[in-house]
């Protein structure tokens, strides 16, 4: 394993402060752990607008008022209407549930891919991890964006597709993270026991590597979530995205952008969504991250 | 710190403020020539108000975003209406077309028609002449006619437009024959658009495929440079005094130079104009009209284009919308003015027949026509035997009424937006609208058919544009336009008299009947007009359009207000 690598693999894990006095500590955590709950109880209303739209959504997102278009928020319209006159509170409710599926989806699937090559390169060794991992960084020579964008163009526009498109980007990251992971854990004395009584290999890997290596990747996914999301939605904006009856917040935020002087509700209210949600899934990831830090626990 | 490292990252931290010094001073380098070149002109300007006293100074220089780049400046090449609006200032047809569809002078003085309508005697200006030098004679016309038809040319919409020509025959040098080979009304008309113009005969000899970037014509203006996707510029041709007869000024033109900037980015576009980076812009959202409308340091050009509105065409291909009573229900349940009044805030007036207002032989009669009436059309789908199903899609015989419709991206004028509100309009009748929008146009509509309702419109100065979309032979063509797939006999028969038919008043009758079957039996639904619009700072003046909505901008100057 290269110098860089394993700077990359432990990257996640060196970001602590170095420990400060303890009672400024503990003031520091009051307001990052507000901030957490604030983050929690945002993502929970945005879950619960995704499961349950119909019972906050005042009207039906497909509703066309045509005889109020692009009424400024307030009154019965909360965040105003669009230029068909329907109430973009509403909208933004049911498109809750595209943009969260796609971040996610596609958190998972890069999860599973990455992770089923990180493992069988890291614990393999040899040939099979010099090959998988030149491959992965012919993939990390894309740029992650551009990628997605090839990908959506050529697959054309599906759920499914932009869920692949989003995900293939993350792969790499993950592939290099559990691998670096397993191979320092690899090459501890307690697997070198297991070996030495006669643990199947398999055996070795499920119950003693794997447990004590996939942690990392839990932080990973949850502040890829947040990136997740950003992606999606900005393919969703380049109208790459699923084209449906009720538009995810992305298609919103592109039709609105035509109206910005005009109707500044109809882009801000879609936008402010995405922002909320991907705060507070990275805030929620940062914090998972300090209380997974070993260093962390240990001091 | 360590020293080595404090040097190092001071070197670095000098050398990112070095480049930015770099970067700053290139910008404000580059503002300050820009300036100069300005101050120049004005003084050009000045002296040449001197020159003449008594007369108005008109002068100036004028930047005109367009929404799309062209694709050639070759006039027989192009296909893209986006050319045309720059090709108008480099070239001159033989003939141009007024604005209630009458046939003028231009190039050519005048013209005779012989007895089988087969041959067109054009007599031609004798003063004229090319950008290059080239003095303008039969031969030139005769030059660009015949480019057209050799396949060499690689002739666009040009090819469409001159059919049905024969040849040409050179009387004298000032005289010239062309002959077709079949009578057409639309011939006069299609020789006025500009991708009939003529060219030089000598430079596009010599730059053959490259002509199309070193375009040489006759027109007001020459050319300077075209950058690619940024901008084309154009210069005044001080010799020209040629002008045609929908411009008052003759001569050579007020502006010294005109620059076309490409500037796809709608609100880039918009917002080049509210901070007076360009002086007009085209192409605006039904939104932002109003909104510079109401400012008075902006005016607004809004002209109805010509030929076929916007319409949503009913593929009779498929069933149910075979039957009558089906595209009778759609017709009926499809609330255009509700959509034309939401979506372009009127500013774009509702289309009633095929073909556009400005256009000869328009039907004003089917005006106020139809109606919205939900139930009407829910009780026309009863009788078709179509139920409503449990979720509220009608059905029969285990099949789900649905409605492709199929429409293309980018979504251009809100067009995807109008699939959009028929899907809500559609779902009131129980009929599932699944709407696919797709870059891919040509395989799904064209090639495959694969569609029930599908949109388009076209830009055309002659009725005769109805024969593309609605003319049975036109069904199993290559590159169908017949959307409907109408085999309608009497329609056909309609169309071929209304080809050779020379009474005007006649052929008008003529084509009344072709829109009345049209709407009568519901093969379409007509949508909106296409106003070509553009945005411009007050101090641009007299800026006109012609016939088919493109500007000219013989007349123009620029005066600001004090």
């Amino acid at each position: 394993m290269s110098a860089k690598e394993s700077v990359l693999a432990k990257a996640v894990w060196q970001e602590t402060k170095p420990a400060s006095p303890a009672v400024r500590n503990s003031r520091k955590r009051s307001v990052s752990d507000f901030l957490v709950y604030a983050a929690g109880a945002v993502l929970l209303f945005i879950v619960a607008c995704a499961l349950v739209p119909g019972w906050i959504a005042p009207y039906t997102p497909t509703e066309m008022l045509t005889d109020r278009i692009m009424q400024p928020p307030g009154g019965s319209h909360l965040f105003g209407t669009d230029y068909f006159g329907r109430d973009i509170f509403s909208v933004v409710v049911y498109g809750s549930r595209d943009s969260l599926l796609i971040g996610i989806a596609s958190v998972a699937a890069g999860l599973l891919a990455g992770g089923a090559i990180g493992a069988l390169a890291g614990y393999a060794g040899g040939i099979i991890d010099m090959v998988l991992m030149r491959l992965l960084e012919i993939l990390m020579t894309i740029p992650g964006i551009l990628l997605a964008l090839a990908i959506a163009a050529a697959l054309g526009p599906s759920l499914a597709n932009i869920v692949i498109a989003v995900s293939l980007s993350a792969v790499p990251g993950y592939a290099r993270v559990l691998r670096g992971q397993i191979m320092s854990i690899k090459g501890r004395p307690f697997i070198m026991a297991a070996h030495s009584i006669g643990t199947p290999g398999l055996s070795i890997f499920l119950r003693h590597v794997l447990p004590n290596s996939w942690a990392p990747l839990l932080v990973m996914g949850t502040i890829g979530l947040g990136t997740s999301i950003l992606m999606g939605s900005g393919l969703s904006f380049l109208g790459l995205g699923v084209i449906k009856e009720v538009p995810d917040w992305g298609t919103l935020l592109s039709q609105g952008r035509g109206y910005l002087t005009v109707a500044w509700w109809m882009a801000t209210f879609p936008g402010m969504a995405i922002t909320l949600l991907v705060l507070s899934v990275n805030l929620i990831g940062d914090k998972l991250r300090d209380r997974l830090d070993p260093k962390h626990t240990r001091g | 710190m360590h020293p080595s490292r404090l040097m190092k990252s001071w070197q670095l931290m000098s050398a990112i403020a070095l480049s930015f010094l770099v970067l700053l001073s290139g910008c404000s380098s580059g503002n300050s020539q820009r300036e100069n070149q300005h101050s120049t002109s004005g003084g050009k300007v000045k002296a040449q108000g001197s020159d003449q006293p008594g007369t108005a100074a008109k002068g100036g220089q004028l930047s005109f975003a367009l929404a799309t780049s062209p694709d050639t400046l070759d006039p027989q090449r192009t296909g893209l209406a986006v050319a045309v609006r720059v090709l108008r200032t480099l070239y001159d047809t033989l003939v141009i077309q007024g604005t209630d569809n009458d046939i003028q002078p231009s190039l050519a003085t005048g013209w005779e028609v012989s007895s089988d309508r087969k041959t067109y005697t054009f007599k031609l200006r004798q003063d004229v002449t090319f950008h290059d030098g080239t003095p303008f004679k039969a031969e030139a016309v005769k030059f660009t006619f015949d480019r057209i038809l050799d396949p060499a040319t690689k002739a666009s919409n040009s090819a469409q437009l001159i059919k049905p020509y024969a040849s040409s025959e050179i009387v004298d040098d000032y005289t010239v024959k062309i002959h077709l080979t079949t009578p057409s009304n639309a011939f006069l008309s299609n020789l006025s658009q500009a991708q009939l113009a003529i060219v030089s005969p000598a430079a596009a000899a010599k730059d053959g495929e490259q002509f199309g970037k070193n375009p040489i014509g006759s027109g007001p203006f020459k050319f300077v440079e075209w950058q690619e996707n940024a901008q084309i510029v154009v210069e005044r041709n001080p010799d020209y005094k040629w002008g045609p007869g929908n411009v008052e000024n003759k001569g050579a033109p007020y502006l010294e130079r005109l620059t076309f900037k490409i500037v796809p980015e709608e609100a880039t576009r918009l917002g080049g104009v509210q901070s007076k980076q360009v002086d007009a812009a085209e192409t605006v959202p039904p939104q932002n009209i109003l909104q510079l409308k109401s400012d008075p340091n902006f005016q607004v050009f809004s002209i109805n284009t010509g030929g076929l509105p916007y319409t949503l065409f009913i593929n009779q291909e498929n069933p149910p919308w075979n039957e009558l009573k089906a595209r009778k229900a759609l017709q009926l349940a499809i609330d255009v003015d509700a959509i034309v009044k939401t979506l372009y805030l009127g500013t774009y007036d509702r289309a009633w027949s095929p073909l556009a207002p400005t256009t000869l032989g328009y039907d004003n009669t089917l005006e106020n026509g139809v109606k919205a009436d939900v139930e009407k059309a829910n009780a026309l789908l009863d009788e078709l035997g179509w139920k409503a199903g449990p979720d509220n899609i009608r059905e029969k015989d285990g099949k789900k009424l649905t409605l492709r419709y199929v429409d293309g991206s980018p979504n251009r004028e809100k067009r995807n937006d109008i699939a959009a509100m028929v899907q809500q309009q559609l779902k009131k009748i129980g009929v599932l609208t699944e709407v696919t929008i797709t870059k891919d146009v040509r395989s799904i509509v064209h090639e495959q058919s694969n569609y029930d309702i599908h949109g388009n419109s076209q830009v055309n100065s002659d009725p005769e544009a109805l024969r593309n979309f609605y003319h049975s032979e036109i069904k199993n063509m290559a590159g169908r336009h017949n959307y409907p797939a109408l085999n309608s006999p009497e329609v056909d028969e309609w169309i071929n008299q209304g080809t050779v038919e020379t009474d005007k008043a006649k052929r008008e009758e003529i084509y009344k009947k072709v829109q009345h079957y049209i709407i009568d039996n519901a093969v379409i639904i007509p949508i909106y007009v296409f106003p070509y619009t553009v945005a411009a700072l007050n101090s641009v003046q007299d800026l006109k359009f012609d016939a088919l909505g493109y500007p000219l901008f013989n007349d123009v100057y620029i005066q600001n207000k004090p």
